[in-house]
Order: structure tokens, then sequence, then C-alpha cells
């Protein structure tokens, strides 16, 4: 792997800045509080801060929930619009004719850093009442270059923090650490290749040192992987590929002699969990490729569509559990980990949920890696009839099969070249993040309710081009898509309440203590009762809400912040299923509120 | 349930529209370099989007945009297809009023009915329509794989895009490299 690293230049506003600060300094006030220091520490203990959101999942356990009250199911009639901030980043490149945004704001003491698809990082004064740039850093991303082999957009999820650094990571494969204070450039390593289809779009994970980092491009033939990169020496830790080599354990469920598996894909390109507890990390892997021709890549095609339990110091695969063997659909399982202690007859069951592209959410014993329970959670599943109840397998899963074929009227396949099924290909739940409320243990997904249609194209090996779709066929949008958010009962795995929505859920939750809030990607942002889903408050931001709102106090009041900017895979891709949705016009901005 | 909304092969309605008159669109207008009009005409009506850079188009997300460098559309037909899309599948058409004022494949709107092509992300005059054609009869139409050459001369920025194309003339077998050995 290449490496630059080295002084990089400083942008003119960043030195101007850095004096200014220089010069307050001189005057007497303290620049840098050791409080301002991000450790290992303050990332195991979140909850001691409440009013700062210092992980991108809020804490290691990705719950995305907050114990601030000041906005609650009595005074949130009253929120409104604190401020707002215009951003950049919608920039075209590549097949993309404009950048979106997904990312989650960090908020520390005040101060709120958040990205632009490009990758670009903003530090924003929180303080009274306002929001006011402090710096930006460009990393001047090679738009054409990765733009050219992302997928499914012109994306960027957010920073995370470390010492006085703020990490984070640009869609051309880089990981780049930013001084907190000036916006000054550190030092920058090139983590993924784009050469060879590999992009960047997650937040970086931060464990103890090392930045954890993940890569999308299933669709164009790579071999997945999770690496660690060490903080202080800006060094590989270790680099742990979600596709076996040859003759390591998993590489039996490749079955084919084309060697499918050196481009099978198995992306990581959503932040994962860590449960300090055991040491482990928890990461989702998604799609084999090429997505929809099965039979190309015949065996069980590990470890795409799996959870990982991975050794935070090694890196080493604890446990796995795949959940659609031999995928036919694209039904990544690249969702986060969510990770909760549940009482149980025989002690706490230490739970890792996930909400999965196939419509399915599952709760697996962490230590362990074996299912516990898992049912549908959305309205309409038609690939398979269910999961067996012991082995969480869909119930036509044929071991003995090496091209399965689960519902085969409805299952893409080399005899069945177009057809329809549900969930479509993009969930289920897709990246947007649930959260969870660990008072009432209810787990909040944000849905995507969708049948689309696939038409399988048959590959060859000489069809795998470097930088070129690797997909074997494609979706349309013949549906009609809407949305729910969907709440589960996680001490019986059952549905608690559903709350249908006219358009995907495309942002993701956050929860409170009673209250769940989210977005529209037809503008709203939107209070829900924690317990009953009924709709509390709702303003429309006037763009397209394609990000997960988070929460954060300063000077002792607490605000709601949410980016706001239609991008991502679906105004390109799945439009036509929303129609509506072509209205919404790109953008990019920052709206928070407070009581 | 499926409904089918198979259309009659590309090559039939293509032949049934040869009467189309298109002759609105005029004498080539007098650019002075036609071909590099075109190519901007290829990025900013984001032909490139589905097509890519180099016309290979591929299968994906979007569905299949064919093969420009394979194609067999005269450029009259590319010009037609340009303006009208194709009926059926995912190529927008491109010029104001198709399926309305302009009438397409003898159909409007109401004819098109579930058919009716996407609308293109920009409008493109004639004049623009007509450049792009020569521009794809010129540069990728019946060119082989794309090559180094052909993308630092579509790409003027100093984008590692064409790195990979560079790669590949350099090791003959970068397909191997792409996968990658366990640590
Ligand atoms: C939204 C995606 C999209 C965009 C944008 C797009 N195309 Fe297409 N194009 C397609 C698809 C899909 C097809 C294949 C249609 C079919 O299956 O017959 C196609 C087919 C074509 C064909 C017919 C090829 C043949 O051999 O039959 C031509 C010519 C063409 N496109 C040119 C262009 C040009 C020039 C532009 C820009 C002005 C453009 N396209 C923009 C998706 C697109």
């Amino acid at each position: 792997m290449e490496r630059s690293s080295g002084p990089t230049k400083v942008s003119t506003r960043a030195c101007l800045l850095a004096v200014a600060l220089a010069a307050a300094g001189a005057a007497g006030v303290t620049p840098v509080f050791a409080a301002d220091e991000v450790n290992q520490e303050r990332l195991l203990n979140v909850d001691k801060e409440a009013g700062n959101w210092l992980h991108h999942h809020q804490n290691y356990a990705g719950h995305r929930f907050s114990t601030l009250k000041e906005i609650n199911r009595d005074t949130v009639k009253n929120l409104k619009v604190a401020w707002t901030l215009h951003l950049g980043g919608i920039e075209p490149g590549g097949i993309w004719s404009h950048g979106g945004l997904e990312g989650t704001p960090i908020a520390e003491n005040g101060f709120l850093y958040v990205t632009d698809g490009w990758g670009s990082v903003y530090k924003i004064d929180a303080h009274g009442g306002r929001g006011a740039l402090v710096w930006k850093m460009d990393p001047k991303t090679d738009r054409d270059w990765a733009g050219a082999v992302a997928c499914c957009g012109v994306d960027n999820r957010g920073v995370a923090l470390w010492g006085d650094l703020v990490i984070s990571h640009t869609l051309d494969g880089r990981l780049i650490a930013t001084k907190k204070d000036s916006g000054q450039v550190a030092w920058q390593r090139s983590v993924a290749d784009p050469d060879k289809g590999e992009v960047i779009t997650g937040a970086p994970l931060i464990v103890k040192n090392m930045a954890i980092t993940g890569v999308a491009g299933a669709e164009y033939g790579i071999r997945g992987w999770i690496a660690a990169t060490d903080l202080s020496t800006q060094k590989e830790v270790w680099r742990t590929y979600t596709i076996p080599g040859k003759g390591e354990p998993g590489s039996e469920t490749w079955k084919d002699n084309n060697n499918a598996m050196a481009a099978g894909g198995g992306s990581t390109w959503v932040t994962g969990t860590y449960d300090p507890a055991t040491d482990t990390i928890i990461w989702g892997v998604g799609n084999p490729g090429p997505d929809w021709d099965n039979a190309y890549r015949p065996g069980d095609n590990l470890y795409t569509d799996s959870s990982l339990a991975l050794d935070a110091d090694t890196g080493k695969i604890k446990w796995h559990y795949q959940h659609t063997p031999n995928d036919p659909y694209d039904y990544d399982s690249v969702a986060e980990n969510v990770l909760v202690d549940i009482p149980g007859p025989s002690g706490p069951r230490k739970l890792a949920l996930e909400a999965d592209r196939n419509g399915f959410a599952y709760a697996i014993d962490r230590t362990n890696g074996k299912f516990v329970w898992g049912l549908p959670f959305v309205k309409k599943v038609t690939w398979t009839k269910g999961l067996d109840p012991e082995s969480g397998k869909p119930i036509e899963y044929d071991p003995n099969k090496s091209v399965q074929t689960y519902i085969a009227s409805v299952t893409p396949s080399r005899t069945n070249m177009e057809t329809d099924i549900c969930p479509g290909n993009m969930g289920g739940k897709n990246w947007p993040p649930t959260a969870y409320n660990p008072d009432l243990k209810l787990w909040y997904i944000p849905v995507i309710e969708s049948c689309n249609r696939i038409k399988v194209e048959v590959m060859t090996p000489d069809k795998l081009k470097p930088r070129e779709f690797w997909t074997g066929g494609g979706p349309s949008q013949p549906f009609r898509i809407t949305g729910s958010v969907t709440a589960i009962d996680v001490t019986t795995g059952k549905i608690a309440g559903k709350l249908e929505t006219p358009f995907p859920n495309l942002g993701g939750m956050l929860a409170t203590s009673d209250l769940v809030f989210t977005g529209q990607p037809s503008g709203e942002v939107m209070a829900l009762d924690a317990k009953t889903l009924q709709k509390l408050w709702e303003f429309n931001t006037g763009g397209g809400v394609n990000a997960p709102p988070m929460t954060f106090s300063v000077d002792g009041k607490q605000y709601l912040a949410i980016l706001v900017g239609l991008g991502g895979a679906w105004d390109k891709w799945f439009i036509d299923s929303t129609p509506e949705l072509k209205k919404i016009q790109p953008g990019s901005m920052l709206y928070v509120f407070a009581l | 349930m499926m409904m089918s909304n198979k259309l009659p092969a590309a090559g039939m309605l293509l032949v049934s529209v040869v009467a189309l008159n298109f002759s609105a669109y005029g004498q080539s207008a007098q650019v002075s370099d036609p071909t590099s009009a075109g190519k901007a005409v290829f990025g900013r009506a984001n032909c490139m989007g589905c097509h890519k850079w180099h016309g290979n188009g591929g299968g994906g997300y979007g569905g299949d945009a064919l093969s420009l460098r394979r194609t067999e559309l005269t450029r009259e037909q590319i010009i037609e297809t340009v303006g009208c899309g194709r009926p059926g599948t995912g190529m927008p058409f491109f010029v104001r009023g198709a399926y309305d004022e302009v009438k397409c494949f003898d159909m409007n709107r109401q004819d098109a009915g579930p058919q009716m092509p996407p609308e293109g992300g920009t409008f493109l005059r004639p004049k623009d329509i007509e450049a792009v054609a020569d521009y794809v009869i010129a540069h990728i139409k019946g060119a082989g794989e794309p090559t180094y050459a052909e993308c630092v001369a579509f790409f003027s920025s100093s984008s590692r895009v064409c790195d990979v194309y560079k790669a590949e003339s350099q090791k003959p077998d970068h397909a191997t490299a792409n996968t990658g050995k366990s640590q």
C-alpha cells in the first residue's frame, strides 16, 4: 500500500485561524484543554458526557440513544429551527451528477464536526445559539477517479475524534487526520485503491488508538476487507479480508473453477461496533459479486452477507453468522450490529442485532455467533417462506446445493432471467442506522418497504475488468416503494409497532428516552412517540433527508441536528419507484433545532 | 403477476421510424471542432453517467446501457435515439417536447404509456444532438477496448482516473493483480 504522509499544504484560511488561536492563547485563553483530547477512556464512557456525541453510532454498542431530556414528549411540539448552515460538496464527478449528505455530525464541547459527500470536513462552533464555521478541510478528492467507481453515490458518513485529531475518510480511498484546532492536515494515508474499484464512504471507528476502515466496491469485483491503522505510527496494524484466500477456512464455500473468490465482493462500507468486554469488533459484510448471477459463484460464498466478529488487536475472525448464503439478490448484511444486553433466565443475554437488506431482523448471541431469533420487519417478503427457528437460515436453504434457489419462481437465476423480488435489492434496511432505547428495550428500524425487478446477466471471467461494473444484471423499478419505522421489542423478538411513511426511510434513526427522530427523503424531519410511534412533531426542510438525526447540548441547551441533501444511490438508480422525489433538488445544508 | 413491459426488438423499432423526419436538425452547424463540442455534450448531458466516459456502458445498478463502441447505428439513428430516447428502456430522450409537439416513433406520450422513456437530465438543442452523434461516430463507435490515450484525451484534468489503463498496457496480467493476496 502506498502511503502519502509528511507535511501537507495548509490553506490560507487555516493559517489565519491558527494565528488567531495562537493570539487567543497569548491573551490568556488556553487554546487546548485536556478535556478536548479524546482518549479510549472517554470513548468507553460516553454516558458520562451526555451533551456530546463522540461516536458515529453514539456509543460503541451502536445505540444512537441520547439521555438528554430537555426535548421530550411534552416539549417537542415547541421544537423550532435554531440555525442552519449551508455546506458545499454537491459537485459532480465520475458517473454522478451531484453529491449528497449522509453523515452523522459529531459533537464535542459545543463544536460540531460534519462532512460533505466529497469528504470535506467542517468544524462548526455551535455556542451562543448559532453556528459559525471555524474551519473547512477540503481533501481535494479526485472526483473523476473515485466518482466513476462509486456504485451508490458521492457519500461520506462522517468523522471520528482521537487525541487532538479529527479522523475522516475520502471517497478516493484516503484516511486523513486533521488537527482539531487549526483544520490543518496532520497526515494522510491511502487505505483503499480506486484503481481496483475500492472507495470509502463510511465513518471510521476508533478503537484503542486505531482507526478501523471499511471499503465499498462489491459491484466492481473487489475483494472486501476491514483494515486497522495505528493512529500514532500511521501504519497498518491488520487487514482482514472478508473473502478468504485460497486454502484458508471458508475458501471451500467458493466451489467454482473461475476463481470467483478473487473478485468475490464482501464490502464493509457501514461503520461497525465494538464490545470492550471481549475486545471484539463486530462488522457487517456486503453482497457477493457478481450480485445477481449466483451460478457464477457456487457455494455459500463466505463471508459475504455475514456479521463478522474480529479480535480488535489482531483482526482475527472469532465467529461469523451468514444471513443469505450464495445470495442471488444483492442482500448485503453490511448494516451495523447493535449490541444489547437483555435479562434472560440464566443471566443477561448478550445480543448483536442486525436488520438486513433481506427483510429480516436478527438477534445473534455475540459471545459465540449463534442465532437467537429472527423475524421479517418488512410488510412483504417473497424470496423465502421464513427462517428456520433453530439455525436462522432461510427455510429453503439446502447446504447440499451449491447454487441456492430459495423460492425459485421469484429468485433471479440463469433460468429465471427477469423476475420481481420483495424486498427489492435496496432492502429491507440499507445503511441508514437503527436506534435502540435501552430503557424500553425497543429497537427502531428505518425501513424501505420495497419490491423491484431484477434482470440477470450471465457472467464469464472475461467480463471482469478493473473499474467496471461486475453485477451480473441490474434492477429496475416498476413498483412504488414506500417506507416505515418499525419497532422491535428486543425482549420478545416481536414487532412492537410500525409507522408507515409515504417514502422509504433513507436517513435513519435517533432515540431519546421518550422519543424517536427520523426523516423522509421528501423533506420532513419528525419526532415520534417512543412507545406508540405516533407522530408528535414535524418540520419540512425543503430538501431530501438522506442522513440520520443526532442530538447534543451546548451552553446548557439541547439541540437536534441533521444534514439535509438528497444524494446516494436513490436519486440515480431508484427514483422511478418514488416519482415525486424527482422534484427534490440537490442541496447541502445542516439544520439545527432547539426549543 | 408480472406484467411484461417488453418491447419489440430495438432494431424493429428503428426500422419503423426511418420515415421520421429529423431534417429539422438541419445541416451540420459550422463548428470549428465538431467532435470536441460533442465531447462536451457527452459530459454535460451525462451520457457518461450511464455509458461511461468510454461509451462501453455495461450492466450495473442502472440497468444495461448499451455499448456505443459496439453500436451498429448510423449517425441518423443515433440522432433519433438521443432525441427520442428508446421506449421501454432506460435510454432517456433529450429533445424538448419529445412525445408532445415532437413526435417520436410515431407516438405521443399517451401512445407510449408505460413504455415512455425517461426524460434526460438536460434538454439538448438539435445542434448539440448532432454534435454528440458526430462525437460518438468519430471517437466511440467501432473502437475496441478503451485505452490510456483515449482516456487522457477525454479527461483534461489531472485525475488519476486514467491510471488504470496505463497500468494495464504496462502489465498485461493486471487482472490477477486485482485478486489481492491475503496478507
Ligand atoms: C440514464 C441512463 C442513460 C443516459 C443518461 C444515456 N443513455 Fe444512452 N442508453 C441507455 C440505455 C439503458 C440504452 C440501451 C437501450 C436498449 O436496451 O435498447 C441506451 C442506448 C443508447 C444508444 C443506442 C445504442 C444501440 O446500439 O442501440 C445510443 C446511441 C445512446 N444510448 C446514446 C446516448 C447518448 C449520446 C447519451 C447522452 C446524450 C445517452 N445515451 C445518455 C442509457 C442512457
